[in-house]
């Protein structure tokens, strides 16, 4: 036609290659694709040691950049390309593996737990960093090392688990405080504590929980965080020396510990059960006299009165198992992009003495999200709710003639009915003296309780403005109040309320803010030169305000006196109320560490902290540090000795502060009483901040093939500028003035950390940790001497033990020498009579230890975990005071009084003396625990079911006479904190519980 | 790029808008730089609060005052009041320079020496000036009398400039001319305004200065100028010839819970309402210390009195006690020694019944005459001393806080001094004359003649307890002497207790007394 039959086949041919040139890659794509779908592997992805599922686990074809990640059980499908021949399965505790799957469709991984040691991720002040990178002293403790068993702070987990960490239950009470020290007592007054971080927010180391007014409740504190779940906790890190320290500035001085909670894990939402029911009893009893050997006691003493006849364990009866129940959910779940983990739990426990008793309510949730295509915008969001609430025995330290519950207990004679005849209730006979307190009657007619409410809530956006280059804002609230109220029953035959009745009110609150700005940058700048670098702004406020009444004159309605507080008489009420100065804390901060080849490492630090509490003159402080390591193992020349996998070097020095006085010590102050203004203090202009400087050498190390690690540190630690409370040049208003002391307190010593991986193998692992710490303290420097450590008890007003002088450590005993019994008077015989005092050893351990083991065998696993403390002297003031001779006849003396070489006087006077300083010496079974993996229950969809059983506190060791050598009574005098006093206090409990955890 | 910079501005905004100055801000107290509003008056209520917590209460100034001298002891009774060997050492003159009495009572003073001095920095009216000035006058006679060394801060803001260490006659002068000065600026109280720094008050301070003068001179070896005795003796007329005080007929009526409206000799007294409004819970302490556990109240069971003292009474004396019915006090059915020296069987004063001890529980509560600085005998020892009760206990206050006014000068020791005063001139008889009226009051019979010796006994007959005891033994030169439970003094060191160590260690300005470490 028109078109030659030529051109027709050529425009045909035109179209078929234009379709070809379009359809052909198409078809191509297609067809490769469909070759490339045309497998699908599965498998299942486990830990080796005990063939659990590992979830969460990413699996990718090498080479791709897509993926999967295994579910909760373990398992995984994935497509890949005909030709993909290797899977690579990545989890963060375990080390890569690449498994082949060549023709095969179903595969098996068994992952391998990355050796603990230098491989893992720390953090570190405002940051994380790799632990091959650290020059500073810093112990990381997981949560699968912490102590098993129920315990109500985070500080009570890693008890015995630190080298040169110290951490005493002070009492037994629920919840009661604890004392921690990080490589000794650096300050004389102000706070030895280290200061906390929990997930970047610094906290400020007090609690709302309101103080007792009136009467003798009990005087313990409370531990701060108290308000934090354990269960919630998923590793600790210590950081211990200045090179570690010095980026928190001021506070650093006594050591930080940085709390890190559980985040959500990318999967599928899981939600897992952890719950425990236990009980608890007295740990070790007094020994007294029973009704029996009263009666002979009495008869050997010629003492005709003080028999009534009747027989009863005073100590018994208000002693109690306590049941001790510990419920935890949690859910957790997430993509890459959007991670969550709310948990709640529940604790409530029963102390060993009646009425008291603990019971915590606390919610956390955390979220993380990425935002934007490239990811680079972040949002972490945590809120922690808390409620503690607390019906609290009396147990004071700080009581009268009367003593505390625990003392009248003891001293009951035990001949005497603790019930009236007839009746129920507790029996207040004025033939035992009138002011003889039944321990039934106060336990009945004393009334305390407190209830504290916490919110911990915090934002944290970032955003990566480069790969390198990240931009990270803090912004956190913690909030708290606490309310306390007690009575005293009308009818106690306490002097001061009887017949008359009183109760009070108090409250507390406590809100602090921060504000945190930081810009990290992390970048390997040349393939042999790493440099992970931050600045940063800090701004922080405190504010804490508390108010109380107190009132007597109440009649018994059967109702709470201190809910009708208007009954009371107009003039037996005290009103008071108090606002602190606002404390705020600016900062700069900035820190650079420097890898050079993995070989040489370099760490510099600067902060420059201004705060509200230093005097006009010196608003900042300024404290750097720098680290160096070097790791050997990546040297040449250690490439033979195979069977050394990692030794690093590493060698400290930096300056930290303490600035732990009241606010207002640096002006003059004046106070109010009523119609009355006073001027409480001089002010100091010139007062700046304690001043510690810390050199630190280590080694860590790590041998045949990572099964044995550890690390030795020596440490010097001098602490100049010394906070302290002089006495003032009288005439003077409040008698004493803070100041910088000329002298300074020195902390020196040497640690020592191992964990031992002694057997390995299919259906067996045994593994050993241990760390020992020796300390030396002592104070130089300083003029004339300060006393503290107030002794009490009948015929022990205003004596005090322990001194704070030039050459000696820190608290030293200072007491008169006991040099027996006289074998013809039976009185105490004194080294010069008493009238010289000489200076009888240190209530600061020298030795700290901590051991651990647990052994596998298929599903059972068994732990313990041991601690101790040695080289120290306790006073027990229980035995000096509450349970002398002199009251055969009236009350109950302490047992191994009797039947001695020498027949002690009735009428000798007990006096403090080395005759009640024992050595301090023990080691505990602090905790032990047989747990069995169940597994996966079936088809239930219940897996990973493990029962436990937990033992805490099982036994002491100890040649220590009184109730548990790990013991710290308040004994405060003048404001310098005492240490390694006992004074009748809520005795120590031994505690059982049984187990189960399980995920759904 | 505009999400950098963004981020970058919101950065920057929030360090700037968080930069703040750090200066603290005070919400419950006030600083040095916010004094604008505080009166004269509420620091001269806190004056008065500070010294009266000085002498309140068995501890500190009263027990450097009494327990070392020979009208009181306080025995170690196996447990009890062992504290250290603090009581023990006070009786048997052998302290030293860190016991916590002699230390806290310093302390104590001179803490109320400053709260004085700072009413004068807040524009003080002139009465308000005076009333300061007369109690700093107060407390420096008291440090003069126990340490002869008595710090004065010329510039109280200042703390780092130290205060100048005024000595013995320097002390003297100092108080006499502060006395003489503000003496038109004081109100003209009677025993009604007892409470406030009057004139009558300043007087009688005056009259302990002089008195005293020739002591603070030479403690061991004291003289007594003419002109000295006649100050005392024309100061003494002032007051007494005003007319505004006379002798109590009911002894115990100057002590009583209500003695601001019975005490009809108070010239200066420390208010105690009773309330935590005004006053301390320390006096109280004054029958505690002495009260026996199953009495009422019951008290710590410690303190008392020697018999050589007791001895000193005749039997009608009314100053020995008895009973004395007070409204408001215990029912005492059987008219049972409730005030006083209590000796012999004690009875609940409310059933009459007589009390036991409480171990052996069988005893009788008997209080013996004898007493042992050290008991050990486990029969009797709750049992032995004399106990005293100076201010009859206040069973009306709810709780520690008692209403008994602390009386710091009577009448009875006004005439006293006179009396001395002139029997160091040599008028015997004038002072006997003076002696005898008291006595007449008090129930006792008429002297014969009067000597020093004498003059001391009647001193310890009325005022006992008070804490003029440790003063009077000094002046009369008995203080170094042996008494009950007490050896002589070896050497005069102490004539004066030792400054603090604590002070010492502070303030290169004072230097230890004599015979001290």
């Amino acid at each position: 036609m028109l078109i030659s039959a030529k051109l027709q086949k050529r425009m045909l041919m035109l179209i078929k290659r234009l379709l070809h040139a379009i359809f052909m890659p198409v078809f191509l794509t297609l067809s490769l694709s469909l070759l490339a779908q045309d497998r699908v592997v599965t498998g299942k992805v486990t830990d080796s040691k005990d063939n659990s599922p590992v979830a969460g686990a990413s699996v990718q074809p090498k080479g791709s950049k897509t993926g999967t990640s295994t579910g909760a059980d373990g398992s995984f499908t994935i497509a890949v390309p005909a030709g993909a021949k290797t899977l690579v399965i990545s989890s963060a505790e375990f080390d890569q593996q690449e498994v082949d799957i060549t023709d095969k469709t179903t595969v098996d991984v068994a992952l391998v737990a990355k050796a603990a040691g230098l491989t893992e991720v720390v953090v570190i002040g405002y940051g994380t960093a790799r632990k091959k990178d650290l020059t500073g002293a810093v112990q990381s403790v997981q949560a699968k090392d912490f102590n098993k068993g129920t315990y109500t702070s985070p500080d009570q987990l890693i008890q015995g688990k630190a080298a040169g960490v110290l951490v005493i239950n002070n009492t037994g009470q629920p919840g009661g405080s604890t004392t921690i020290r990080i490589r000794g007592s650096s300050s004389i007054r102000s706070g030895n504590q280290p200061l906390f971080v929990l997930d970047g927010v610094p906290l400020s180391g007090g609690s709302a929980r309101p103080g007792s007014v009136g009467g003798e409740y009990s005087n313990d504190g409370g531990n701060p965080l108290n308000y934090l779940n354990p269960n919630d906790i998923a590793s600790m890190e210590i950081l211990k020396d200045a090179s570690a320290t010095a980026i928190y500035g001021s506070r650093g001085a006594n050591g930080v510990i940085i709390i890190n909670t559980k985040r959500g894990k990318t999967g599928t939402p899981s939600i897992d059960f952890n719950t425990s029911i236990g009980a608890s009893t007295v740990l070790k009893q007094l020994e007294v006299l029973n009704a029996g050997e009263y009666r002979q006691a009495l008869k050997d003493y010629n003492i005709t009165s003080g028999d009534y006849g009747g027989d009863v364990n005073a100590f018994d009866e208000i002693t109690q198992t306590g049941l001790v129940q510990n419920y935890n959910v949690s859910v957790n779940g997430g993509t890459e992009t959007g991670r969550y983990r709310l948990s709640m739990g529940y604790l409530d426990q029963e102390g060993v003495i009646k009425t008291s008793h603990l019971k915590k309510a606390t919610a956390n949730l955390n979220t993380s999200f990425k935002f934007l295509e490239s990811k680079r915008l972040g949002l972490d969001m945590n809120l922690l709710v808390t409620q503690t609430n607390e019906d609290i025995a009396p147990i004071s330290a700080v009581v009268g003639f009367t003593g505390n519950l625990i003392s009248q207990a003891l001293q009951w004679n035990p001949t005497h009915p603790l019930i009236k005849p007839g009746t129920d209730s507790a029996w207040i006979d004025p033939a035992v003296g009138a002011t003889t307190i039944n321990p039934l009657a106060q336990l009945a007619y004393y009334k305390d309780k407190a209830i504290v409410n916490t919110i911990v809530a915090s934002v944290a956006p970032s955003f990566k403005i480069t790969n390198e280059l990240e931009y990270k804002l803090l912004i956190s609230v913690n909030r708290s109040v606490g309310t306390r109220a007690g009575m005293i029953n009308r009818l106690l035959n306490f002097e001061p309320t009887l017949n008359r009745g009183a109760a009070f009110n108090a409250d507390e609150q406590e809100t602090n803010t921060q504000l945190t700005n930081t810009l990290s940058y992390n970048k390997q700048i040349t393939p042999a030169l790493n440099l992970n670098a931050v600045i940063g702004y800090e701004w922080l406020t405190f504010k804490s305000r508390l108010s109380y009444q107190n009132a007597q004159d109440f009649t018994n309605v059967g109702l709470n006196y201190y809910d009708y507080m208007q009954y009371s008489t107009q003039a037996s009420r005290q009103i008071f109320s108090y606002a602190n100065p606002t404390t705020e804390l600016q900062s700069y901060f900035a820190r650079a560490i420097v890898n050079y080849k993995d070989r040489f490492l370099l760490t510099g630090t600067f902060r420059s902290d201004g705060s509200t509490r230093f005097g006009e003159n010196n608003k900042y402080g300024y404290f750097p540090s720098v680290g160096v390591a070097w790791n050997v193992t990546k040297e040449d020349f250690m490439s033979g000795a195979g069977f050394i996998n990692n030794l690093k070097l590493r060698l400290g020095w930096g300056e930290t502060g303490n600035q732990e006085f009241p606010s207002g010590a640096s002006l003059n102050r004046f106070q109010f009483g009523q119609q009355s203004i006073s001027q409480s203090n001089y002010g100091n202009a010139d007062l700046v901040w304690e001043s510690s400087a810390t050199t630190n050498a280590g080694i860590d190390f790590s041998i045949l093939n990572d099964r044995l690690s550890g690390s030795i540190d020596y440490f010097y630690k001098k602490t100049t500028d010394v906070l302290f409370e002089q006495n003032i040049v009288q005439p003077a208003p409040g008698g004493k003035i803070w100041i910088n002391l000329d002298g300074y307190v020195l902390n020196k010593g040497v640690e020592i950390t191992l964990y031992w991986n002694a057997l390995r193998s299919q259906d067996m692992s045994l593994n050993f940790g241990g760390n020992v710490s020796f300390l030396q303290n002592s104070v130089e420097g300083l003029a004339g001497f300060y006393e503290t450590g107030e002794l009490r008890g009948q015929g022990f007003s205003d004596v005090r033990g322990q001194r704070v002088v030039a050459g000696q450590p820190l608290n030293v005993w200072y007491l008169r020498q006991f040099e027996g019994l006289d074998k013809n008077t039976g009185q105490s015989i004194y080294t010069d009579q008493g009238n010289t005092l000489f200076y009888s050893g240190s209530p600061n351990p020298k030795t700290l230890l901590g051991f651990s083991a647990d052994y596998t065998y298929k599903k059972w696993t068994a732990t313990i975990n041991m601690n101790g403390t040695f080289g120290h002297y306790i006073f027990n003031n229980t035995a000096a005071s509450v349970l002398g001779i002199g009251n055969l006849g009236t009350r109950n003396i302490a047992k191994e009084l009797l039947g001695g070489d020498v027949k002690e006087s009735i009428a000798n006077a007990p006096a403090p003396s080395t005759r009640n300083l024992e050595k301090g010496n023990y080691l505990k079974m602090a905790n032990a625990t047989i747990a069995y993996r169940v597994g996966n229950l079936g088809k239930s969809g219940i897996r990973n079911v493990n029962l436990f059983l937990t033992g805490q506190n099982l036994f002491v060791i100890t040649d220590y006479t009184g109730f548990d050598p790990e013991v710290n009574t308040e004994a405060t005098f003048g404001g310098i904190p005492s240490l390694g006093v006992e004074y009748i206090p809520y005795p120590s409990s031994r505690t059982i519980t049984f187990g189960v955890n399980f995920s759904l | 790029m505009k999400h950098i910079r963004l981020f970058l501005c919101l950065a920057l905004f929030l360090t700037i808008f968080s930069c703040t100055k750090l200066n603290e801000k005070f919400r419950s107290e006030l600083d040095q730089n916010n004094t604008a509003s505080i009166t004269a008056s509420e620091l001269l209520i806190n004056a008065y609060n500070s010294i009266a917590g000085t002498f309140q209460g068995n501890g500190n100034l009263w027990s450097s005052a009494t327990i070392t001298s020979d009208e009181a002891i306080g025995p170690t009774r196996a447990g009890d009041w062992d504290d250290n060997g603090l009581w023990r050492s006070l009786h048997l003159h052998s302290w030293n320079a860190d016991h916590s009495y002699l230390s806290g009572a310093y302390n104590s003073l001179l803490g109320a020496q400053f709260a004085a001095s700072n009413v004068l920095q807040f524009n003080p009216s002139t009465q308000q000036a005076a009333e300061a000035r007369f109690l700093r006058a107060l407390s420096m006679y008291w440090v003069l009398d126990g340490y002869d060394q008595v710090p004065y801060r010329e510039d109280l803001t200042d703390y780092k400039k130290l205060p100048v260490t005024l000595k013995g006659l320097e002390v003297v002068d100092f108080i006499v001319a502060e006395l003489n000065a503000i003496m038109g600026d004081l109100p003209d109280n009677g025993p009604s305004g007892a409470t406030v720094a009057n004139k009558n008050a300043a007087r009688a301070l005056l009259m302990k200065v002089y008195l005293n003068k020739g002591v603070f001179a030479n403690r061991a070896a004291p003289t007594f100028d003419g002109g000295d005795m006649d100050q005392v003796i024309s100061l003494a007329d002032q007051i007494i010839n005003s007319g505004k005080y006379t002798l109590n007929d009911n002894f115990f009526d100057i002590f009583a819970p209500d003695n601001d409206i019975k005490s009809s000799e108070s010239i200066y007294t420390f208010l105690n309402t009773g309330t935590s409004a005004r006053g301390s819970d320390a006096m109280r302490g004054f029958t505690f210390m002495v009260s026996h556990y199953n009495m009422n109240p019951a008290g710590w069971n410690g303190f008392s009195t020697l018999s050589a003292f007791y001895d000193k009474f005749e039997a009608t004396d009314k100053r020995l006690g008895g009973y004395y019915p007070y409204p408001d006090g215990l029912p005492n059915p059987g008219h049972r020694t409730n005030v006083g020296f209590l000796i012999g069987q004690q009875y609940n004063l409310t059933t009459d019944v007589p009390l036991n001890a409480r171990n052996p529980a069988t005893a009788p509560l008997s209080f013996t005459r004898d007493v042992k600085i050290r008991e050990t005998d486990p029969n009797t020892l709750e049992l032995t001393g004399i106990r005293v009760i100076k201010y009859p206990f206040d069973y009306t206050t709810s709780g520690d806080f008692k209403k008994n006014d602390f009386v710091v000068f009577r009448l009875a020791d006004v005439m006293l001094m006179k009396a001395e005063a002139l029997l160091r001139k040599g008028d015997n008889g004038g002072a006997l004359a003076i002696v005898n009226t008291i006595r007449a009051k008090r129930g006792a019979s008429n002297l014969g003649s009067l000597d020093l010796n004498g003059m001391l006994e009647e001193r310890g007959r009325e005022m006992y307890w008070e804490c003029y005891r440790r003063n009077d033994l000094i002046r009369f030169g008995k203080w170094l002497e042996a008494w009950q439970e007490k050896a002589a003094d070896a050497g005069n060191a102490n004539l004066l207790f030792p400054i603090p160590s604590n002070q010492l260690a502070v303030n290169p300005n004072l230097t230890q007394n004599p015979g001290y470490n």
